[in-house]
């Protein structure tokens, strides 16, 4: 078991409200697996994400990361477990805007003491293989929406993740990008890697082996892609 | 851990290189205060390289006996009132000295009149030529040679006859034209016969100027200026490791001659190139000290400035933190991005300051005709007093940055 999620909880607190924006979570999911994660805005998807890749810790519940108690782990080996384990494609992609979508896709190879050399040919590959190759000296404000987020996604990728965390990976591309973008993860999930990706289309959740349906911060369907994609149809 | 420090640094530059006006007006008290450590220690230094070279200006192993502290003797406070009722020394306090103490080689005696005209049949020289009467043997301890002619013999000085040597100023202003070897000067109306140019040596500290002088024998000086003149006397022990004795024996003798009692202090100043530039040099070391005290004021300033614009930087930057640390970067690789980007900054602060300094010393040498020279260690110390300033005052905002909850900095605008 990869990732291993128990009455798992997220609480902010506003001023004197508080939020409770996970209510118990239960998941668990294989390494290997290509799981999509569907539910209304403000459903907690995000937030799940976040406790995923070890970015959030829960406010209750106990996550289980590869066997490893992750509430366990202190800060720094959980930035390293960022860094070797896990690509992030965020929501709204998080770029550095000062930098070229080379440098931007070189970061996290930065932080795991890969050589210049070899950080630029990995890096390099990457935007290749996202479509960006006439890009690849472009500053974020100097690219679309879509180009951008295909900047992220290649960062998200080149690091060769075990563990691929995308938030919307498509949400801004034509449908023939975005279609690129999904034999990408395809791929990948041929090649073992293990993917979790938001979505709000159901199309594209059915495309998925298993899909899990949040709601109000709680599972309220877990099942293969098909199924679940169609109970939102249903909904 | 290198390839850390070569990403650090094209960080640090980078932002530099984004907002160079703001950054530089930051620096400015870092900028002020190494440019005035190097221009301050280049003007001491060559001040002092200067003074240690025309300070010499007594023969080797010559000490000078005066009545009065002279100008750089002035370390302590002198009781001026008791000073100036001293007694004259006097040509018999010099023949004692030269018959009573054995480690004596030579001695010499002088006197001065500052501020006097110098005439010919044909120019006249403003009032501010400076006329010596002196022995024979000052040529000999005073560290002057003769460039032409010669210097006085006895005879010119026991007869009082009416002959002068000539400073290099002096004979330019007075015979531009033709050699000064005897001709007729006139001083106060009575004429003189030149027998001597002397070589030239130049001005002391760039003011005192040692060329425009006139010598004449110390008896015809006496008989035209004034016989009841207290003299300076000049004397030469017999080698490097007899000054001391010379001294304690010369010391002994006028103390007898001028019934000084016991437990009071000597009414004579002993003055020896050497004793000379160490007063300088600790009134330099004073200037220095007092220098330092203002540098670490603006370095002060110049450090609240890198505190302010590095936690402007790390506020502004806050979204930028967030995705490095989620994308793996750890607490101390941030804290070193943000300590070494304030580093570089105060360091370039510094090197800008150091230019600043340079670009002082130069000019006040070039306009003011100051001799200057910017000592190694200034640089050095300056270098590393910038980037050490850079360090205390950026630990703190590069501290807040690497504490940033990445969730939290990434959704910050
Ligand atoms: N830092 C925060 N402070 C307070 N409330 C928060 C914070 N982050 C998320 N929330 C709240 O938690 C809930 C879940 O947010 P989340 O971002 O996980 O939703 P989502 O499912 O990703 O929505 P979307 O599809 O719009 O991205 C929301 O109600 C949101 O307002
Ligand atoms: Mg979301």
């Amino acid at each position: 078991m990869l990732i291993q999620l128990s009455g798992i909880e997220r609480t902010y607190t506003v001023g004197t409200e508080k939020v409770h924006a996970l209510r118990g979570v239960d998941l668990s999911i294989d390494a290997g697996e290509w799981v999509a994660i569907i539910g209304q805005s403000g459903s907690g998807k995000s937030t799940l994400m976040n406790v995923i890749g070890c970015l959030d810790t829960p406010t209750r519940g106990t996550y289980f990361l590869n066997g490893k108690d992750v509430a366990r782990m202190d800060d720094d080996s959980l930035a390293d477990v960022r860094n070797r384990e896990i690509g992030f494609v965020f929501q709204n992609f998080q770029l550095l805007p000062r930098e070229t979508a080379l440098a931007n896709v070189e970061l996290p190879l930065v932080y795991r003491g890969v050589k210049a050399a070899v950080r630029h040919a990995r890096a390099q590959e990457a935007l290749v293989k996202v479509g960006l190759a006439d890009r690849v000296h472009h500053r974020p404000n100097e690219l679309s929406g879509g180009q951008r987020q295909r900047v992220a996604i290649a960062r998200a990728l080149a690091g060769e993740p075990s563990l691929l965390l995308a938030d919307e990976p498509t949400g801004n591309l034509d449908s023939a990008t975005g279609e690129e973008i999904i034999k990408l993860f395809t791929q990948l999930h041929e090649q073992g890697h293990t993917i979790v990706l938001v979505t709000h289309e159901p199309k594209l959740a059915a495309r998925c082996p298993r899909a899990v349906r949040l709601s109000d911060g709680l599972v309220v369907a877990d099942g293969p892609g098909k199924e679940v994609a169609l109970i939102s149809v249903a909904a | 851990m290198i390839a850390a420090f070569i990403d650090n640094m094209r960080l640090a530059l980078g932002t530099f290189r984004a907002n160079p006006l703001r950054t530089l007006l930051t620096l400015l008290g870092i900028v002020i205060g190494v440019a005035t450590v190097i221009t301050m220690m280049a003007l001491l230094e060559g001040l002092r390289l200067k003074v240690n070279k025309d300070l010499s200006q007594l023969g080797a192993n010559v000490f000078r006996v005066e009545k009065w502290p002279s100008g750089f003797n002035l370390g302590g406070r002198p009781n001026w009132q008791r000073i100036s009722k001293r007694p004259a020394l006097t040509l018999a306090d010099r023949k004692a000295i030269a018959e009573q103490c054995p480690s004596v080689r030579v001695t010499s005696a002088s006197s001065g009149q500052p501020g006097q005209k110098v005439a010919t049949a044909h120019t006249e020289s403003q009032a501010n030529v400076f006329i010596i009467g002196a022995t024979p043997e000052y040529i000999d301890t005073a560290g002057i040679e003769i460039a032409e002619g010669r210097f006085f013999n006895d005879g010119d000085d026991s007869d009082g006859r009416r002959v002068a040597v000539l400073g290099p100023d002096v004979v330019d202003r007075m015979f531009p034209k033709v050699s000064p070897l005897g001709q007729e000067i006139r001083l106060r109306g009575r004429p003189y016969t030149v027998i001597g140019v002397l070589e030239r040596r130049g001005k002391v500290l760039g003011m005192f100027n040692l060329d425009n002088m006139v010598f004449l024998p110390m008896q015809t000086y006496l008989g035209a200026y004034g016989k009841r003149r207290s003299v300076s006397i000049n004397v030469q022990a017999h080698d490097q490791a007899s000054m001391d004795k010379a001294q304690e024996e010369v010391t002994r003798v006028l103390r007898g001659r001028r019934q000084v009692p016991n437990e009071e202090e000597s009414n004579f100043e002993i003055s020896t190139n050497e004793s000379t530039a160490k007063t300088l040099n600790e009134l330099s070391n004073v200037v220095t000290a007092a220098t330092f005290g203002v540098c670490l004021l603006s370095l002060l300033v110049g450090g609240i400035g890198i505190l302010n614009i590095m936690l402007v930087a790390v506020t502004e930057r806050t979204k930028e933190i967030g995705i490095r640390k989620a994308l793996g970067a750890r607490k101390r690789r941030i804290l070193m991005q943000f300590a070494s980007e304030a580093v570089v900054l105060s360091l370039a602060g510094g090197i800008v300051g150091l230019g600043l300094g340079y670009g002082l010393a130069f000019l006040g040498r070039w306009a003011l005709d100051f001799p200057t020279a910017v000592p190694v260690w200034a640089v050095a110390l300056s270098l590393v007093m910038s980037s050490g300033v850079g360090l205390v005052f950026g630990i703190y905002p590069a501290a807040r940055a690497a504490r940033l909850d990445p969730v939290e900095a990434m959704r910050s605008e």
